[in-house]
């Protein structure tokens, strides 16, 4: 009887622990009181739709999109050639080169972000937006390179070797064999990128300056200020906004067979 | 396999470039910064270092706090892991997505949560007061307290999924054979159990661990400058003390630590292929 009652207690609890707080914001951020309490006093829809106006938000929000989508893209434009060579070429010292590309994912963030302000931005004059792009991209290039070789070391390599023997360029079996085979795995990588990059802190605290921050960070100096629920409500949308884009590439991708 | 030498260096160099330019050079410069004192070469800002109590109580902090949220993930980590691994193969996957679901909510937001949890007028004093266990809100943000349920919460997903994996792998009848021979669930854990999933426990160990030690946002929001782990200390010590040379030392403990760890994964991961 009591290990029947074992297994339900357990995943209760731990769901509790887990879910539990996340569920509490999505609750406050429908407060109509002005401060963050639980359980919310009244009803309404006036911190989410305050999150809108708030200008910071708006332009740190855009900070971040672009460093997701920029950064990630970029990543991939390096890490698929790279991930190619590889699985695919007898590389010379492919283990030093793995390890330089993978290392950003070691290294902490904040480590990565002071190092770049104080040899990049401080003396060279490199500007901060700059210094976040290239930030963002070392952070999302070894998930590229690990998820493309993935997907590439699943991929029967006798295909292409056929498609050169038939007489295509190397180039043209890449792009006509190789790459409508691993399009599931690329946008898996753009997506685990994407989330990676977007929901970072540490890379890009030091790298702010006036009117140049991402959306976290940004948040992170809201809070220390305002103790009202707009926080609660920024985090429980784009709470569901990874949650949705992480679901959608589930349902149409198979997400998990990649990452 | 292609031969092309240089085919395949021109595809490869672009990126170990980038990240050798963008990533390794400034980390080694910042680095080395430590171990320079007027000119020369010198270990004197490390002596420096641990020569102030507040750097060995932060710097032994963070090693502490690893530590217990490492060996309370893993507690509550097997028999999570154990209890999804017995359901059946829907409700599993089900619960596999509602354990991994937090990992993809930004760390800030699940952090900010414990505020609302935790503080002065937060649900756990409410409760206190309302039960009459205590007469005022107590105080458990910024304490170690909550940074301890804070990573806790952060981390205890990759404990599980490491857990699950390796629980799969254990051979369906040596739990029951352990216990039709007699054995005792403290027995069945000790020498069945957990002999034949250590891969796994190391894999989320580590992983718990070393995340553990590098967080920022957690100790950032949950303890305040009056719990200082080694990430929030260094960007004290940047943004209020001006002072690299101690952020130097701060970044070289926590690469090793890192280093360490990403070794000690790597080799699990060799010797499981080996088998």
């Amino acid at each position: 009887m009591t290990q029947r009652l074992f297994a339900p207690i357990t995943l209760l609890l731990v769901l509790i622990f887990l879910i539990g707080p996340f569920l509490i914001i999505v609750a406050a951020s429908f407060s109509a009181g002005d401060t963050l309490a639980f359980p919310p006093q009244g009803f309404s829809f006036k911190w989410i739709l305050k999150v809108f106006t708030v200008e910071s938000f708006r332009d740190s929000f855009v900070m971040s999109m672009f460093l997701a989508i920029g950064g990630t893209f970029a990543a991939l434009l390096l890490g698929i050639p790279a991930a190619y060579a590889m699985s695919r070429y007898k590389l010379p010292f492919s283990e030093t080169v793995r390890t330089i590309v993978s290392a950003p994912i070691i290294v902490p963030g904040i480590i990565v972000g002071l190092a770049l302000l104080r040899y990049f931005v401080v003396p060279i004059g490199l500007s901060i937006t700059l210094a976040l792009f290239l930030a963002h991209t070392a952070l999302v290039l070894p998930y590229a390179v690990r998820v493309v070789s993935a997907s590439l070391n699943n991929l029967r390599s006798d295909i292409e070797e056929a498609a050169v023997l038939l007489g295509s360029s190397r180039l043209g079996a890449f792009f006509r064999v190789v790459l409508p085979n691993i399009r599931g795995g690329i946008l898996s990588a753009f997506i685990l990128g994407f989330v990676t990059s977007f929901n970072q802190v540490p890379v890009s605290l030091f790298l702010s300056g006036p009117g140049v921050r991402t959306l976290p960070v940004d948040m992170l100096g809201y809070m220390e200020i305002v103790f009202d629920p707009s926080i609660a409500a920024l985090s429980s949308l784009l709470a569901f906004l990874s949650i949705g884009i992480v679901f959608a590439a589930e349902r149409f991708l198979g997400f998990s067979r990649y990452v | 396999m292609f031969q092309n030498r240089a085919e395949a260096l021109a595809l490869a160099l672009p990126a170990a470039i980038f990240a050798g330019l963008v990533f390794l050079v400034p980390v080694i410069l910042l680095l080395s910064e430590g171990f320079r004192s007027a000119d020369s070469w010198s270990l004197s800002a490390y002596a420096d270092f641990f020569s102030q109590p507040l750097n060995r109580t932060v710097f032994l902090r963070t090693l502490k706090l690893g530590a217990i949220v490492t060996a309370a993930a893993a507690v509550i980590g097997y028999a999570t892991a154990y209890a999804i691994v017995s359901l059946p193969p829907g409700a599993k996957g089900r619960m596999i997505g509602l354990v991994v679901l937090p990992l993809m909510i930004s760390p800030v937001a699940r952090t900010y949560a414990w505020i609302v949890i935790l503080g002065r007028t937060g649900i756990v004093n409410q409760a206190l007061m309302a039960i009459g266990l205590s007469d005022e809100p107590i105080r458990i943000l910024f304490s170690e307290t909550a940074v301890f349920i804070g990573l806790l919460q952060l981390f205890l997903p990759l404990m599980v999924i490491s857990l699950i994996s390796a629980l799969e792998n254990l051979p369906k009848d040596v739990v029951p054979a352990a216990r039709v021979l007699g054995a005792n669930w403290f027995q069945v854990f000790w020498k069945v159990i957990l002999p034949l999933t250590r891969e796994g426990l190391v894999v989320g160990g580590t992983l718990v661990f070393t995340g553990s030690m590098t967080a920022y946002i957690t100790p950032a929001i949950l303890g305040g400058s009056k719990v200082l782990m080694l990430e929030t200390l260094l960007y004290q010590q940047v943004t209020v003390a001006n002072n690299f040379v101690s952020a130097s030392v701060i970044a070289f403990i926590l690469i090793v630590m890192s280093f360490a760890a990403n070794i000690l994964l790597k080799r699990v991961a060799t010797a499981r292929n080996k088998r």
